[in-house]
């Protein structure tokens, strides 16, 4: 199964003399249970796209195949309540959705919305919590009294405590300290690898996007522009230099070995391959 | 909440948004009293003409006056059983066993439907062609030979302004965070009362939170920037009455002496 959209459009406020057309005719297939990245300049159209993921933005024309649902523009769509638990959608700046006395009660409103008893909604809570790295001290704390990297660590324990098949995460990363942006990736990653979550991510890192996404969707102007492993983009110096793309350092420092003789392989992804790819190599010579 | 039409200004050029504001605040106020006048039907029909003619001379689209009155559809019908059920005089239009329509019910619920339109056709006009920006300096101006009797209408244009430039914002802000808890299972169409009331919460005290902090962040940046409240200030801006400024007000003028001459000799 996978993801499908089907010459979608969006327009914002269709019919007004400022109508926007922000997406145009797109046709575009994610594939399940894999890391996908959406990049694209600002205002190419990201948000828009993933809104349309969770049935938040309902298609202008067109439709979307999510799942087991068809979501057809101009039809009346029931159950999208539904579908929002198995696509959770993170957004850009969720640390405004926060509003529970306490950090505990915050996360498990969500669970809670879907009929199940307060404690296997705190359990719920507990683990998410747990797993974006927030310490059981701070359960019982108001989510206004922390920093706001605190907060968006919050907000997304919101939205895995429902436990989504497919997660989106609209920028998750920024605003936050660097290693906290590591970290909270790697959960990401974790939760993909060890139970099969579908990811799908909007970011502006293309360091990030080049180490763990397989596939990348880059946007440009409410058009898809490539679509397909990521390794092939950026590996690919006409379509980083046609789209404007900022390399990433490991790429051009494989690109800077290679004029050095080495053959560097071009499935390797991280710093970390890299170098014990470089230590074998070296020591051979 | 995107389909809110009154009082959005529509940024595109007409001869109407090129008047002063000055003007057209003036000239609506003016309109709204030559309304509220007349009482035959020939009036009416020559002000819908005038009015409707306005609305075809600022470029405004008639569907988004339209939706500008779907809201008030609910009060209009509302008022028509009042009167229905009070107005006992006239003639009898339709009789069901004890229940009576008197025909004037109908006519003074219409007179008032009519009056509701145009002047609800006139202040979308002003709004939708009006800056929120011109249209505070507009009442700023226009209020300022009170300070002679220190009246603070400096101040008071200034929390208009910046009270209509946070309109949208909050908006925006509502939305988002509609959004945000949407994709956290919270259903604000349908549900139990409980549910409901549950669902309101989740979005009024981020609401408030956001809106505190963006008041206070904006009281930071304008001390920061030197703004102290009763001090006199120059415009960046200035507003310029011309000739075709006091046309139109003369125009709104005439209309309403003829709407007064109207009451005694028709
Ligand atoms: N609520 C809205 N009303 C009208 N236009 C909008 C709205 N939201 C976005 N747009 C417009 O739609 C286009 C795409 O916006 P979108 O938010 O999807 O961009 P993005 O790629 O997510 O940008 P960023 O990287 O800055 O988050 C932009 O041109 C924007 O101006
Ligand atoms: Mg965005």
């Amino acid at each position: 199964m996978a993801i499908k959209f089907k010459s979608l459009s969006y327009i914002y406020d269709e019919g007004m003399p400022y109508a926007h057309k922000a997406l145009d005719d797109i046709n575009l297939e994610l594939v399940e249970g894999k890391v996908t990245a959406i990049i694209g300049e600002t205002g190419s159209g990201k948000s828009t796209l993933v809104e349309h993921l969770n049935a938040l933005l309902l298609p202008s024309s067109g439709s979307l195949e999510i799942l087991d649902r068809e979501i057809v523009a101009r039809e009346k769509n029931k159950g999208l309540k539904a579908l929002r638990k198995e696509v959770g959608l993170v957004f850009q700046f969720s640390e405004y959705q926060l509003f529970e006395e306490t950090i505990l009660k915050d996360v498990a409103f969500g669970p809670k919305n879907y009929g199940i008893s307060e404690e296997e909604a705190n359990d719920k809570a507990r683990k998410a919590l747990k797993l974006v790295g927030i310490d059981e001290k701070m359960f019982d704390v108001s989510p206004f009294d922390i920093s706001g990297g605190q907060k968006r660590r919050i907000a997304i324990a919101g939205i895995l405590a429902l436990e989504p098949s497919v997660l989106v995460l609209d920028e998750p990363t920024a605003g936050l300290d660097p290693k906290g942006a590591q970290e909270m990736i790697e959960i990401f990653i974790t939760l993909n690898r060890k139970q099969g979550k579908t990811i799908i991510i909007v970011s502006h890192d293309n360091e990030m996007v080049y180490n763990y996404a397989e596939n990348t969707v880059l946007m440009e102007k409410g058009r898809i522009a490539y679509c397909g492993p990521t390794l092939e983009l950026f590996n690919n110096d006409e379509l980083v230099r046609k789209y404007h793309l900022l390399e990433p350092q490991l790429v051009s420092f494989k690109r800077m070995l290679k004029e050095e003789g080495f053959k560097v392989p071009a499935e390797i992804r991280t710093i970390g391959e890299l170098a014990k790819y470089m230590g074998k190599e070296v020591r051979k010579r | 909440m995107n389909n809110l039409v009154f009082g959005k200004y529509i940024p595109i050029k007409s001869p109407i948004h090129d008047l002063d504001p000055r003007a057209k605040i003036a000239a609506l106020f003016v309109m709204i009293a030559a309304v509220f006048i007349p009482k035959s039907w020939y009036c009416y029909a020559l002000l819908g003409v005038i009015i409707l003619g306005i609305v075809l001379l600022s470029h405004i689209k008639i569907t988004m006056i339209l939706k500008a009155l779907k809201p008030t559809m609910f009060m209009m019908a509302f008022l028509l059983i009042i009167n229905c059920l009070t107005v006992k005089t006239g003639t009898v239009l339709l009789s069901y066993k004890s229940f009576v329509i008197y025909s004037d019910a109908v006519l003074n619920t219409l007179f008032i439907v009519v009056r509701l339109l145009l002047m609800i056709m006139l202040t979308t006009i002003l709004t939708a062609t009006t800056k929120p920006l011109d249209l505070t300096l507009g009442i700023e101006s226009l209020l300022s030979p009170l300070k002679v009797i220190h009246f603070p209408y400096h101040e008071i244009a200034m929390m208009i302004s910046i009270a209509l430039r946070f309109i949208p914002t909050i908006i925006e802000e509502t939305m988002r965070i509609m959004n945000s808890q949407k994709s956290r299972g919270v259903d604000f169409e349908e549900g139990k009362l409980r549910e409901k009331i549950n669902a309101i919460l989740s979005l009024i005290i981020p609401l408030f939170t956001v809106a505190f902090q963006r008041a206070f962040e904006l009281a930071d940046a304008m001390e920061a920037r030197g703004y102290v409240p009763d001090q006199e200030r120059t415009k960046y801006h200035t507003l310029k009455f011309r000739f075709k400024d006091f046309l139109f007000l003369l125009f709104a003028h005439i209309l309403l002496a003829l709407m007064i001459l109207s009451r005694f000799y028709l």
